[in-house]
Formats: structure tokens, C-alpha cells, sequence
């Protein structure tokens, strides 16, 4: 079963084979997680949000007008129902209230924190492809399958986001020249 | 060609974000999400749906739908206002000739118009369907203005449950629940007015009964007033006002009684069969109603017909309706038609009085 496509595996789950859509959900569930923490920060809800996603894929399957493009529609499930899962986050995550900084005990923590300030104040849809790309070693094929977007595309923002990033760590004292 | 930062940052990168594959368990997926397990168990194909799903299913319909998107609260609101027999409607043309009738019916100013209308279970002898212990018959007074619009009013043991107001130069429609001192008022978009204008005005219904086949049933008399009788069937007409999933009229058939004098409709029935629908809350249920023209051409107050709530009503959301409607349907208990709203209402007040701590 592993080795059918998208398109077979959406027209068996929608003859009662729940098994084609289990392996739907094997294919996408890593991705859908990355995906989700890219937006929630917090790798317990985006695995809630993911889930979410593939009961909501599983009831509008039928819905689905191009079963190929299964991976990018699910994609874009996930990606809406992290985004009312993040509204729905209790005020004071939103409020500052987070329990105060912890210095850096040691430059291998304060690169910790720098990296993930750095990747934290990227624009979402390279935070997208960051989480991506360094979660999970996906490939680029299998991160256009999920965005939606060709290879090229998906190329370019993660050369403009790792830019970003090194710039950032550069600001802040940190990079190829710096202290690493 | 490799990226200049490639070199040092992506080995940082991977070392700080990589993480073990997250495993899906499917399994536990499906305990999660039972209903959706069961679906796919069963398989799309299959169009009983769960209640969850079906629910969903008929929701976007009605959002879809060209003629409700405009206002989902007026999906409701036509439901029970659907005034499909007035007594305006005369397909015969024997002793009656119909120009005629339909000519006096533009003509008529004002009516009023009283009735019975009464939901059952289907079957030749079906039960009054019943919710949580009232029967549900309702006696009628309708008014219908050609300048100010009409309302309808509904009386179970002579007490007003509900009552619907469309005014017509305001475009306003208003339903009210005095048991509950409860409102759903909306402006009617240009969209919801045409509709609801085949309904409450008498050339709107008499347009829709033209619509249908009909037979001549002969001379009768009612009350001592002679008149020619028609029987018409056909849901046609009626079935394209509201999408099939969200009212779903199976079977339509009718009775005129028109006044050889005055040529005018002196009496309708109308038995409809209702399918499982949004409306009904999947319940099969029959409709009969009764309308017998009282009066007509006699002032009426404009103050009938006025939009605005009662002093010390509270508007009823329409999102009070959707929290309930899974529940209910599932209990198989609900019962949507001309009154829903307050039917659901009533249930969850019932349900909140016996929670409360005492």
C-alpha cells in the first residue's frame, strides 16, 4: 500500500477502506506536525492540530475534487486549523506573561536561544519551510507535495529564510565568523 | 549552486530543530475521532451519514445554497413562514373562471384568514407528532395587508407561541416566542424578500398553485355558500423555494373551495409529506393545514404588521439553534418545521432549568 499514490489511496478510503486513509495519514502526519509548529511554536499542539487536520480531511474527503492534490489540500487544513487553534491560545501566552528569561547558562544555550529568536521572527511562510526542511529532513518534493508549490519556490524561501537567519545571529555577535 | 550560509548554518540548524519523525498511530487516531472512524468504515458511498457529519454536510449546503447564503437566519425564518396555502388559489376554470378569481384576488386589499395547522406522523392514521408533551396543533390568524405585508400568528390552547411579522415597506421580518419572550428579527435582502413575497403575498401563492395540476372535483356547498372544489398536487412549484436538504417537500396535495359569487377561495387544505430534512431534523412528519377566509377588504392597523420587538424580548441567535441541533437529532426528539426555533429553545431552557443548582 505503500507504494500506491495519493490518487488511489483517497478513491480506496472513499470505498471503505480505512486502511488507504491511514496511510494517507503515515504520509502526511510528520509534515502536517512541522507544519503546525511553524505557526504554534509548541510541538504537543501542533501534533493536537495535525490530528484535527486529518479528521477534517477525513470528513470532507469526499469534497475533494483532485484527489492528486490530496497532500497540498491537507496542507492547507492544517495550516487554518493551527492558525484558530493559535487564536483560541489563552490571553496570556499572547500577553507577554510567559515565565521570565533564564539567562543563558552557556554559549551553547544562548546559540540555542538566538537560533530559535532567529527562526521565531521570520515570516511565516519561511518558518513554514525552516520547520520543514530541519524537523523532519524533508525532502523538496515532498515539501511542495504538502505547500502546494513547486521545488523552485520552495528553494527560494528557504534561501531568503536562511539569509534571515544568519543575519540575525550575526546581529547578534553569532554566525561563520562569530563566536561558533 | 550551495547557498553561502549552507556551509555553517545548516548543520546548526539541524542540530537544533531536527527531531525523531512524528509517528501517526492510527489507531488512536480513530479513538479519537469515532465518528470519522465510522465513516470511513462505512464509506462515503453510503449517504447515512453520522449525525456530526450530516449535520455539517447540510449546513454548508445551506450556506452554498444560492438562495440562503444571504442570511442563515432566514433559512429558519421561511420555514415557518411558509404560508403555502393561503387561501388564494384556484386552478379550475369551470363555473370559476380563473381570470377572474385571480383578477378579485389582486384586487383584495386586506384579508384575514383563519386556520389550523397540524404535524403528524406519517401513516393513515398518524399521531400528532408530539414535543416533549405538546401536541403539536396549532389554530391560526393570519393577516395579510397588500401595503404593510402580513403576519402570522400560532395558538396552542389559545396561547399565542409564536408569531411572524413581515413587513413588506420595510423589508423587516420579525418572529417572536412569547413563551420564551424570545426574538429573531433580519432585514430581508432583495433575495429573501422575493422569497418570502411568493409566500406572503396572495399573487406570490397564487402564482405557486397555478404552477400546479389540478382536477375539478364539482359543486359543493360550505356553510351555505355554493362553490365549485379543486384538488391539486404536485410539489413542483413549492419544492424550488427551499433547497431539498434543508426543507423537503415530498408530496403536496390540495383542496380549493371557491365561491361561485364571489369568486374568490373560500376554503383550503393542504396536506403536505415532509422528508427528512434540516427543517425536520430528519424526522418524516406529515403537514396538514386548514385556512378558511374570515375577512377581507377591512382595515387593518398598521401596528399588526409592526417589526419591531415586544419591550423586554431578547433576541434569539441563530447559533442558540446549530449548538442544539446535534444533540437533538440525535435524541431523534427535535422537531423543526414552521416552529423550530422555539421548539429547540424550549428544549434547551428545559434542559438549563433542570442543570441549575438549586
Amino acid at each position: 500500500m505503500t507504494g500506491l499514490d495519493d490518487q488511489t489511496l483517497v478513491q480506496r478510503a472513499l470505498r471503505a477502506d480505512p486502511e488507504s486513509f491511514g496511510e494517507l495519514c503515515r504520509r502526511y502526519y510528520p509534515a502536517l506536525v512541522a507544519m503546525a509548529d511553524s505557526i504554534l511554536l509548541d510541538h504537543h499542539l501542533a501534533e493536537d492540530a495535525a490530528q484535527e487536520a486529518l479528521a477534517e480531511a477525513c470528513r470532507g474527503l469526499k469534497r475533494l475534487r483532485r484527489p492528486e492534490s490530496f497532500g497540498s489540500w491537507l496542507g492547507s487544513i492544517c495550516r487554518n486549523v493551527a492558525k484558530d487553534m493559535l487564536r483560541q491560545l489563552p490571553k496570556q501566552r499572547n500577553l507577554g506573561r510567559d515565565p521570565p528569561r533564564q539567562e543563558p547558562a552557556c554559549e551553547a544555550d544562548y546559540r540555542a536561544a538566538a537560533l530559535t529568536e532567529a527562526v521565531q521572527q521570520l515570516p511565516p511562510h519561511q518558518r513554514e519551510v525552516i520547520f520543514m526542511r530541519f524537523y523532519n529532513e524533508m525532502s523538496y518534493r515532498q515539501m511542495a507535495k504538502v505547500l502546494g508549490s513547486t521545488e523552485q519556490t520552495i528553494d527560494g524561501r528557504l534561501r531568503r529564510a536562511k539569509k534571515s537567519i544568519a543575519a540575525y545571529l550575526r546581529r547578534k555577535g553569532l554566525g561563520s565568523h562569530g563566536v561558533l | 549552486m550551495p547557498d553561502e550560509n549552507d556551509n555553517w548554518l545548516e548543520p546548526l540548524l539541524e542540530d537544533h530543530m531536527s527531531r525523531e519523525p512524528a509517528e501517526f498511530d492510527f489507531q488512536q487516531w480513530a479513538n479519537k475521532y469515532p465518528d470519522e472512524a465510522q465513516l470511513l468504515n462505512r464509506g462515503y458511498e453510503d449517504s447515512g451519514q453520522t449525525t456530526k457529519t450530516r449535520i455539517q454536510f447540510l449546513w454548508r449546503c445551506i450556506m452554498q445554497s444560492r438562495v440562503t447564503r444571504y442570511s442563515a437566519a432566514a433559512v429558519v425564518a421561511l420555514a415557518m413562514a411558509l404560508v403555502l396555502l393561503g387561501p388564494f388559489g384556484t386552478p379550475g376554470n369551470g363555473g370559476v373562471v380563473l381570470a377572474d378569481v385571480r383578477e378579485k384576488v389582486a384586487d383584495i386589499e386586506t384579508m384575514v384568514i383563519r386556520g389550523t395547522k397540524t404535524f403528524m406522523h406519517p401513516g393513515d392514521d398518524g399521531d400528532v407528532f408530539e414535543f416533549d408533551g405538546m401536541k403539536c396543533e396549532f389554530d391560526l390568524v393570519k393577516h395579510f395587508s397588500k401595503q404593510h405585508g402580513f403576519t402570522e400568528k400560532a395558538y396552542v390552547h389559545g396561547n399565542l407561541f409564536y408569531r411572524i411579522t413581515f413587513n413588506l415597506p420595510k423589508q423587516q421580518t420579525l418572529i417572536v416566542f412569547p413563551p420564551y419572550k424570545k426574538y429573531l428579527r433580519f432585514a430581508s435582502t432583495d433575495e429573501v424578500a422575493k422569497i418570502l413575497e411568493k409566500f406572503a403575498t396572495p399573487n406570490g401563492v397564487f402564482d405557486l398553485l397555478l404552477a400546479s395540476d389540478y382536477k375539478e372535483l364539482g359543486r359543493d356547498k360550505i356553510d351555505g355558500v355554493e362553490v365549485e372544489a379543486f384538488e391539486f398536487q404536485s410539489p413542483g412549484p413549492f419544492r424550488e423555494i427551499l433547497p431539498k436538504p434543508v426543507f423537503d417537500i415530498q408530496s403536496y396535495t390540495g383542496k380549493v373551495w371557491v365561491g361561485i359569487e364571489e369568486q374568490l377561495p373560500i376554503r383550503i387544505e393542504g396536506n403536505l409529506v415532509i422528508g427528512k430534512s434540516l427543517m425536520t431534523v430528519f424526522n418524516e412528519l406529515n403537514l396538514h393545514e386548514v385556512n378558511v377566509l374570515d375577512k377581507y377588504n377591512i382595515e387593518l392597523d398598521e401596528s399588526i404588521f409592526d417589526p419591531d420587538p415586544p419591550e423586554g424580548y431578547t433576541e434569539f441567535t441563530f447559533s442558540d439553534i446549530l449548538q442544539v441541533i446535534p444533540a437533538e437529532a440525535k435524541a431523534g426528539a427535535a422537531f423543526m418545521g414552521l416552529v423550530p426555533a422555539g421548539f429547540l429553545f424550549w428544549k434547551r431552557r428545559r434542559k438549563r432549568a433542570t442543570t441549575r443548582p438549586t
